[in-house]
Order: C-alpha cells, then sequence, then structure tokens
C-alpha cells in the first residue's frame, strides 16, 4: 500500500478512477435507472390504456395491502396478494432446497471425476441453455400433462388407473423451477467443491470423524461460499420466475412475476405494477441480508 | 504383552491392475518397537508414504499384515486406529481457529467438553501457541502450521504418531529447529513416531533406529551408527553420507585391490567369504600421509569451509576422494599431480554383500 500523500500514486488511484469511468456510469444507469423509474412510476396514477398519469398518488402503495370489493365497495385487505407472495416465497424455498440436494452431490460427482471426464459433464450441465427457456418448458408440459408421457406410460403398465393431474398444480411449478434452475445451482458448487482440499477429508478420517461427521463438520463448512452463491442464484430468479408458472401453474397458481406481468398487461394498471416489484425487491433484499448474515454467523458460532 | 508398537509381516501392495500395476511394497517385514522414534528413509518413491498410509488405514495391504500393538488392524478403517498422521501438506481445517483444529479429534471421539476444552489447552502450551489460539491457519506461517498440524495430531493421544516428510516445506533454518521440536515432544510424550524423510542427515541426528528403504524393499534396519559404519550395502553405504567403494579379490580378512595393494578389511554383513568384491569407506576416515598404504595422484582440491575435499585418483582410475580437516591458512597443500599415499585405520573398509 502507498501513502496517502504520495502524490505519485494519487495521480495513479485517480487515472484508475477515469479509466473505469464508462464502466461505472453504464453500471449505475443500467442498474439504478430501471429501479428508480419502478420507484417514481408507484406513485403515479394509472393510465387510462395501461402506461401512467404523470400526477403524485399513493393508489398504488394503498392496492398492494388494501382492496376494495368490486360488489359492494367494501375496503377490505389484500389477501390474495399475500396468497401470491406467500406462495412465490414457498416455491421458490423449494427450489432452493431441492436444487441443493440433488445439486450437491452431482456437483460433488462431476468435481471428482478425472479431467477429461469433468469437461464433459460440465458441457453436459450447460446443455440446456442452448434450447429456449419456453421450449423446455413446454416439454416438461408434454411429460406431465394428463396425456403427456408419464400418465400414459402409469396407465399403460396399470399402476393406475386414471390419470394423476399434475399440470397446472404448485408441484408442476415446483418441478420446471427446480429443472431450470440446478444449473445455476451446480456451478457454483462445483467450482467451490473443485477447490476443496481433498486431503481435508483424509486429515478429518484420520481424526476418527465419521462420514457423515466429514460431511457436517469439514465439507459443508469449507464449500459454504459454493453454497450460499448456487442458493442465491437459483432462490431469485425463482421467486420472480415468469414463464414456468405460467407455463406449467395456469392461471390459478399465479406467482409474484406473473402477478406483476398482469398489472403490466390486462390489468392496466402499471402503478400497481411497479409498486409490486420494489416490494419484491425489498423483501429479496432483506431475505439476502439475513441469510448471508445467518449463513456466516453459524459457521462462527457453531465451533466457539 | 509385546513389546511392538507396530509391525508390518510380509506386506505387499500393488497400485493398479494389469499392465499398470505398480508394486509400491514389495513385501516388507519390520517390527517398530514402543515410544522410539523411527524412521523410514529413502529415496522419493520408494514407497515410504505407501507404508504410512497401510498404518494409518488409508490403503489396505495386497497382501501380508499389519499389527498394532499385537493386534491385527489390516482392513480396519483410519477413524477406528489409534494412530494419527502428520500430513506433509499440514492439511489444517482452513474454516477452524487453531484451538479448533486441536479439538477437532478429541471431538470426534465424543469425548466430553471439559475434557476437549483442557487438551486444547495442554497441546498448545506442549507446541508453544498459547498465543495463536484464535487464529485460523490461513494467518500463520509455515512453521506454526506446523506445529499446529503436530498438536492436533498428538490431541486424541495416539498410540503411534505418523510423520510424513513433515519438514520437507520448511527452509533450512526453521527445519533444524522443528527437529529439534520434534525430538522435545517425542520425549516428552512417549509417543512412538514413525518419521519418513528422503533427508539422511535428518534421519541420523533425531532417530533411535533408521529404516533405509529403496524400490519398496526395507534394505537395512539399524540405529544411526550401526547404519553409518556397517552399511549394509552399496545403495545404503551411498545413500547414507557419502563413500567410496574399492574393487578387488577377497581372501580371507585381507583384499587384494585391483590397483595392487593388500589391504586389511572387515567384513560387513552377508559379505562373501572369498572372491572378487567391492569395499566402501568413508572419505573422513582416510588420511594422507608420506609413506605406506595405497598410493594415489591428486586430481583435485576443493574447499568447502570446514573441509576440503581433496580427489585423488589410484593406479587402476578408481577415483577416492578424501575429507581433510581444512587448516588455518585453508590450503590443504597438496596439488594436482602431486603423488600421495592413503591411510586408514583397520575396521574402516567395509566389504559389502555382492549385489543381486
Ligand atoms: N495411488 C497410487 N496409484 C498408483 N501408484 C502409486 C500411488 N501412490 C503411489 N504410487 C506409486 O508407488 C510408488 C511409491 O510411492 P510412495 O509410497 O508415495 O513413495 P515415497 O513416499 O517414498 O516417495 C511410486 O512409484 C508411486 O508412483
Ligand atoms: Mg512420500
Amino acid at each position: 500500500m502507498s501513502a496517502p500523500d504520495d502524490p505519485k500514486a494519487r495521480d495513479e488511484a485517480r487515472r484508475g478512477w477515469l479509466l473505469s469511468a464508462p464502466a461505472l456510469v453504464l453500471l449505475v444507469v443500467g442498474a439504478s435507472g430501471p429501479l428508480l423509474i419502478m420507484l417514481v412510476y408507484s406513485f403515479l396514477e394509472p393510465g387510462q390504456y395501461g402506461n401512467v398519469e404523470w400526477a403524485l398518488s399513493f393508489k398504488a402503495w394503498f392496492n398492494v395491502v388494501m382492496t376494495r370489493d368490486i360488489f359492494d365497495g367494501t375496503l377490505g385487505f389484500a389477501d390474495a396478494h399475500l396468497t401470491i407472495f406467500w406462495r412465490s416465497a414457498k416455491l421458490a424455498l423449494l427450489t432452493t432446497l431441492f436444487a441443493f440436494l440433488v445439486g450437491f452431490p452431482t456437483a460433488w460427482f462431476i468435481a471428482t471425476r478425472s479431467p477429461g471426464a469433468r469437461t464433459a459433464f460440465l458441457f453436459l450441465i450447460t446443455i440446456p441453455f442452448w434450447t429456449n427457456l419456453l421450449i423446455r418448458t413446454f416439454a416438461i408440459n408434454q411429460i406431465i400433462r394428463n396425456e403427456g408421457f408419464l400418465n400414459t406410460f402409469l396407465l399403460w403398465t396399470g399402476i393406475i388407473d386414471a390419470p394423476i393431474v399434475m399440470l397446472y398444480t404448485d408441484f408442476a411449478v415446483f418441478v420446471g423451477m427446480t429443472y431450470v434452475y440446478l444449473p445455476l445451482m451446480v456451478l457454483p458448487l462445483f467450482a467451490a467443491i473443485d477447490r476443496f482440499d481433498m486431503r481435508l477429508l483424509q486429515a478429518g478420517y484420520d481424526l476418527y470423524a465419521s462420514r457423515w461427521q466429514l460431511l457436517r463438520h469439514v465439507i459443508v463448512p469449507v464449500v459454504k461460499p459454493g453454497i450460499i452463491a448456487g442458493s442465491i442464484l437459483v432462490f431469485i430468479p425463482a421467486l420472480g420466475a415468469y414463464v414456468t408458472p405460467r407455463i406449467l401453474g395456469g392461471g390459478r397458481n399465479m406467482m409474484i412475476g406473473n402477478f406483476i406481468e398482469l398489472q403490466f398487461g390486462q390489468g392496466r394498471n402499471w402503478p400497481l405494477g411497479a409498486a409490486l416489484s420494489v416490494v419484491l425487491l425489498v423483501v429479496v433484499t432483506i431475505a439476502l441480508i439475513v441469510y448471508t448474515r445467518f449463513a456466516a454467523g453459524s459457521q462462527d458460532k457453531s465451533h466457539g | 504383552m509385546s513389546e511392538t508398537a507396530v509391525e508390518a509381516r510380509e506386506t505387499r501392495k500393488v497400485y493398479g491392475q494389469g499392465a499398470a500395476a505398480v508394486t509400491a511394497l514389495g513385501g516388507v517385514s519390520l517390527a517398530i518397537r514402543k515410544g522410539e522414534f523411527f524412521t523410514l528413509l529413502g529415496p522419493s518413491g520408494c514407497g515410504k508414504t505407501t507404508l504410512l498410509k497401510l498404518i494409518a488405514g488409508f490403503e489396505s495391504p495386497t497382501a501380508g499384515q499389519i499389527l498394532l500393538h499385537g493386534s491385527d488392524i489390516t482392513f480396519d478403517p483410519p477413524n477406528t486406529r489409534p494412530v494419527n498422521t502428520v500430513f506433509q501438506s499440514y492439511a489444517l481445517f482452513p474454516h477452524l481457529t487453531v484451538a479448533e483444529n486441536i479439538g477437532f479429534g478429541p471431538k470426534m471421539q465424543g469425548r466430553p467438553k471439559a475434557e476437549i476444552a483442557e487438551t486444547v489447552k495442554r497441546m498448545l502450551a506442549l507446541v508453544r501457541m498459547e498465543q495463536m489460539a484464535d487464529r485460523k491457519p490461513g494467518q500463520l506461517s509455515g512453521g506454526q502450521q506446523q506445529r499446529v498440524a503436530l498438536a492436533r495430531a498428538l490431541a486424541p493421544a495416539p498410540k503411534v504418531l505418523l510423520l510424513d516428510e513433515p519438514l520437507s516445506a520448511l527452509d533450512l533454518k526453521l527445519r533444524k529447529e522443528m527437529q529439534i521440536e520434534l525430538k522435545r515432544l517425542q520425549v516428552e510424550t512417549g509417543i512412538t513416531f514413525i518419521f519418513v524423510t528422503h533427508d539422511q542427515e535428518e534421519a541420523l541426528t533425531m532417530s533411535d533406529r533408521i529404516g533405509v528403504m529403496q524400490a519398496g524393499r526395507l534394505l537395512q534396519v539399524g540405529d544411526p551408527r550401526a547404519i553409518y559404519t556397517r552399511p549394509a550395502n552399496r545403495f545404503v553405504a551411498s545413500f547414507i553420507g557419502e563413500s567410496n567403494f574399492l574393487h578387488g579379490t577377497l581372501r580371507g580378512n585381507e583384499m587384494t585391490l585391483d590397483a595392487g595393494p593388500v589391504l586389511p578389511v572387515e567384513k560387513g554383513d552377508n559379505a562373501p567369504a572369498a572372491g572378487p568384491v567391492t569395499a566402501a569407506i568413508r572419505p573422513e576416515q582416510i588420511r594422507i600421509a608420506a609413506g605406506g598404504g595405497i598410493p594415489a595422484k591428486v586430481r583435485d582440491t576443493v574447499y568447502f569451509g570446514t573441509d576440503t575435499h581433496c580427489v585423488a585418483t589410484l593406479s587402476d582410475g578408481t577415483e577416492i576422494t578424501v575429507r581433510l580437516q581444512s587448516p588455518v591458512s585453508g590450503d590443504v597443500g597438496l596439488h594436482p599431480g602431486s603423488d600421495v599415499h592413503l591411510r586408514f585405520e583397520p575396521g574402516a573398509l567395509i566389504v559389502l554383500p555382492e549385489e543381486t
């Protein structure tokens, strides 16, 4: 480190800032611009055919929590919004958990192969990205719908005698999201496990740890950054998912993403959509802060 | 009750199969005594680590047995053997503090918390790391990590401690310090140490007994003095210290050198009774004299500070290195081409067994 009063170092530091200025401007405008627009829109009046009218209004924010009955006009708590939020959070959490349970052994398996096999497996993991998300989701639709492959097969074997209804349920959304976001869990986990020094296992095993204890006291704490990264990468897009719940959840099993889209589309209530987006952002941010704090803290405490 | 801590019986280890098979150990039998500092010495790739892995339980032998305090542990998993290892890479847990690293073994053994705390404290004091108890391994120097690795392996009070080239990553000065430290720890704890090194000086200064290995075989086992003064074969004679080799014909206790002179010899273990033989002599056992002994011609002298090495040639071309103490002036006064006579005490020239 150079002394702060060294003029040459200061010049250099300033030049460094200048050089990265275009990227910084792009980042600031690109990241906070849309957020700012959302925030502003949430305090405006909805326009008749979509868009907004430039008049200050808190109606959208009021509508996030309260709703006026369309028949008798009485005010009531907007429990539909809460239901949608809750379903989204529940599905996103379940998806994250399940992606971890499937992704961890997968990542471990890949990381412990020979270098050649490892490249091949990683390549396989990325193959789904080649196909459009919509098409992949429709493929799942084809598999699980009442006349789909799965039900046809089960009926043919005689295990069931009426199709199991899977499509347009929360279960369908959960399966679809787990499938779609699994690679996002596997890749950071792989990166962390790849860096994991396998000799630590030998050391732990030598020091009387059972296999289960090795997992709990050595592997999980050491690869924790990968677990955190993977969980965040899955949880955030899952919470705001749009395509998967739309195609596999149908109209009834909406998630927050679909509900927001509804406001900008048929609902013609852009301010409410904007307010809901801001709420989603705040919820995600709080969840992330709590999660990372908790994850980092539990490591310090559990061995104290 | 036996006095043997670890015993290997005809232990073989072959890695891989078919054409790719590597015989890392070819039938090694060895008994290590309780409470001794035993060193496995040999060049890289001779099977030292493999033997340690068999004792620790990370590998199981292709044939043969491993016994610990008299009971067969050949196929016991590592976490049930009262044997701990100090790894060459230290393998400290990066997410745990020094104290937690040391407490790991006792914790996994299910010892009560108070006992663990007491053990950790005692171990920290033993390796003089009390000040570092709350640091993470990443914040320690190589020598400090080494101490933590030692303390961690000693904390569960193993019957045998295995050390796989633990000092090879340290610089020379630290290494000398740790040699003394290790020896102290072994004496204080009374635990059987099996120490692996490819450094012959390290082996000679630290060990109660040394086992010299080469290419998966145990060539000689003995205390440092015996290994040095009576090497069992040519490999041991040249791997541990330096040796000059003389060829000639043995008759009784005299050897006629190919270069001419007849010399008294000492017969090493398994030396042949008569016939063509090779004998070894250490450079420091030879004196340069005005007459008698073996006539030779000085080829070169090399100044090493405390020592000066003089390379002389016998009449048949055999090169002999003589180690002389450097005089005050630094100049031994031997010039290339000058004629000298090489003499030594009877018993310094050892007849080696025939190479097989
Ligand atoms: N896991 C393994 N697979 C195949 N060959 C091995 C393996 N481990 C060691 N070897 C071979 O066995 C021989 C002895 O190795 P090692 O015991 O590590 O020697 P040292 O510790 O004396 O250097 C070497 O030839 C080495 O290449
Ligand atoms: Mg080795």
